[in-house]
């Protein structure tokens, strides 16, 4: 039902994109009546006799890793790979290790997620002497899963209501009186505490640790004027291009597509974008085994290849030397390039290993409260 | 001639015996394991104990996740079993053309997916749709009512989601009332009213019992209803347990919730047979 909505959304909304969380909730079902092992399986590509299994979130980010990675690997080291699209949730893929039935071989998770799990000895730590740190952007080599790629937190606004001044801070979209208007932001959580802290005067540079207590002050004060708390990057996107909200806290991707599809009168900014990493994680026991995981790693850092990734899905290379062969087209949305990157604060997954459990029941406490 | 026949009653009965001991088999298997292992989380992770049914009954935001569970599944619930009851009646008593009508108007909604018939009350609900747009163009109104995206959407968007549900098993129920009965009581002197009241009614409950059962069943477990038009704010308890499950993985209160969740549902069907004082699902 739910693996349904998914994809009966990405049809409704015409998507050409898709994007993270939106394929969180695959498994719901099956896993209340039945737990979760059974419930992991009934979905997941299993690893055949020779096969790399490389997990992602659905969508069109499957055919998109699957041209950009997938089918050159599968010829260059011989290794056929097989994109399994159902969502490598923090929950699913300790599931899988605690099961003792791996299925996947790569992961592209949330590094704060495979932190948290590395430290229970959940996950592959990084073998750096395959995979090459230089080709990662400054920062985001972590233990546990190196950049794959970039996408931002961004605010996306009415241009044509906002056409004088458009909003160029988390200021100014607290600022009701001045942009009036509803707001919609992520139902979960990543981004939002930090938009309520610059909102509030913090320093990009002074972000982290997170002050919680100031954060949720901040948002219970926004929250009348919110007009849903987003789920999918679909729902996000609506919620712009109907106007039902003026500005929105959205992915840089979606943003960009309802610019697109509304002919500019819907657009965005990098202003204050916090951008954020996801990682290749290899989660212990995985079928393949390590060393050929690594070197999928290791292949997938091309440049072009990241290039190829970005035309296709919208996300920023996580090697520097790709942005060079960006072209103007796409130099947009290339949100880690350093011009780009120089409006946007970093994401600190650290943190988010740390803390973001406790932070997100706190968070939808305060949404649905 | 004997012989063959006993050999093939015995057939038969294998294959009854079989049959008969498949279903049970199959619950214990996939169904009643499996929950034991749930069960078994729920007192076992993160520590042995009782900690994670403590913070479901402590007041905080779990709380009230199953409380608004309860209210909006007990809300829509009674709606879908009131209005299913008066289409139901109006279906079964209804003449030949009146009964083509009404299943056309049942059926349609029902072939539908969840996700469309969602995505429409939010176009019409929502504060720049048609129903806010209607009654502001017509002055009936100067400001959006906020129908759209919160509770009172869910709870419409689940309600007609779920009438055809429950129609279904109150309709059974209603044909298989002996007109003559009623034809009787009428003859005796008795007002229509008194007649619906006396008799058509009580007659009619099992269906009644048997739709509020399968209605509530359906409403606590709602995720994508609540979750296109409730707005992102209103998190039921399925919900709750996927981010418990996928999000924070604490499998611990993930599994507890589910338990309370099922023992919520069994309390509240026994409260309903009794009040109803119904023996069984159909009579």
């Amino acid at each position: 039902m739910d693996n349904h909505f998914k994809r009966d959304c990405l049809l409704v909304l015409k998507d050409k994109l898709s994007e993270g969380a939106i394929d969180r909730r695959t498994f719901l079902t099956g896993l209340v009546a039945l737990g979760a092992y059974s419930a992991i399986g009934a979905h997941s590509a299993k690893a055949g006799d020779g096969e790399l299994v490389v997990a992602n979130w659905g969508g069109d980010a499957v055919p998109a890793f699957k041209s950009a990675f997938a089918d050159g690997f599968g010829e260059s080291a011989g290794k056929p790979v097989k994109i399994d699209g159902s969502g490598p949730t923090k929950g699913a893929m300790r599931a899988q290790f605690e099961s003792g039935a791996v299925r996947w071989d790569v992961c592209d998770a949330d590094p704060g997620s495979t932190k948290a799990l590395g430290q229970k000895g959940m996950i592959e730590q990084v073998d750096y002497a395959v995979v090459d740190k230089a080709k990662i952007e400054n920062g985001f080599a972590f233990e546990f899963s190196p950049a794959n790629y970039f996408f931002s937190y961004v605010i996306a606004y009415d241009a044509k209501k906002f056409a004088g001044d458009p909003p160029k801070s988390w200021a100014d979209f607290w600022d009701v009186k001045k942009y009036p208007g509803k707001r919609t932001m992520f139902k979960w959580m990543s981004g939002c505490l930090e938009a309520a802290l610059m909102a509030d005067g913090v320093p990009a540079d002074k972000l982290y640790p997170l002050d919680m207590d100031r954060a949720f002050k901040k948002l219970e004060e926004l929250k009348p004027h919110i007009v849903s708390y987003w789920d999918s990057g679909a729902e996000s996107q609506q919620l712009m291009r109907d106007g039902e909200a003026s500005m929105g806290l959205l992915w840089h991707t979606r943003a960009n597509l309802v610019e697109t599809d509304t002919g500019g009168d819907v657009s965005w900014t990098y202003a204050q974008g916090i951008m954020a990493a996801s990682g290749w994680t290899v989660i212990k026991g995985n079928p393949a085994g390590k060393d050929v995981a690594m070197q999928f790693i290791a292949y997938c850092q091309d440049p072009a290849r990241q290039v190829a990734l970005l035309e296709a899905l919208g996300s920023g290379p996580a090697n520097p030397a790709a942005h060079a062969l960006v072209s103007d087209k796409f130099k947009r949305l290339d949100c880690s390039s350093p011009e780009n990157r120089a409006q946007q604060v970093a994401m600190d997954s650290e943190w988010y290993a740390a803390n973001s459990d406790k932070a997100l029941e706190r968070y939808l406490a305060m949404v649905a409260g | 001639m004997t012989t063959t026949r006993t050999a093939g009653t015995a057939g038969a009965n294998l294959i009854t015996q079989i049959l008969m001991w498949a279903l049970p088999v199959l619950l214990l298997g996939f169904y009643v394991i499996p929950l034991l292992g749930v069960v078994s989380w729920s007192v076992t992770q993160p520590v042995a104990g009782l900690g994670n049914y403590a913070r479901i009954v402590e007041g905080g935001d779990i709380s009230s996740v199953f409380l608004r569970t309860l209210r909006i599944s007990l809300i829509s619930t009674v709606a879908t079993v009131l209005i299913g009851y008066c289409l139901s009646y109006y279906w079964v008593m209804g003449s030949r053309l009146r009964q083509t009508i009404l299943e056309i108007c049942i059926f349609i909604p029902f072939w539908i997916s969840v996700l469309v018939r969602a995505f429409g009350w939010l176009v019409i609900l929502r504060d720049n749709g048609l129903a806010n747009g209607f009654l502001m163009a017509t002055h009936l109104i100067s400001e959006p009512l906020g129908t759209g995206r919160n509770e009172f959407a869910v709870i419409v968007g689940m309600v007609h989601f779920m009438v055809p549900f429950s129609v279904f098993p109150m309709a059974t129920v209603m044909r298989k009332i002996d007109r003559r009965i009623l034809l009787a009581a009428h003859g005796l002197g008795a007002s229509p009213a008194v007649v619906f009241a006396k008799i058509f009614l009580p007659l009619s409950l099992p269906g009644v019992f048997a739709a509020f059962v399968m209605v509530l069943v359906f409403s606590v477990g709602f995720f994508v209803t609540p979750a296109i038009l409730g707005g992102g704010r209103v998190v039921m308890v399925a919900e709750a347990v996927f981010v418990q499950m996928f999000q924070t993985t604490n499998w611990g209160l993930g599994a507890a919730m589910s338990v309370v969740l099922l023992a919520l549902i069994g309390a509240v069907v026994a409260v309903a047979y009794r009040l109803l004082g119904v023996r069984s699902f159909v009579d």
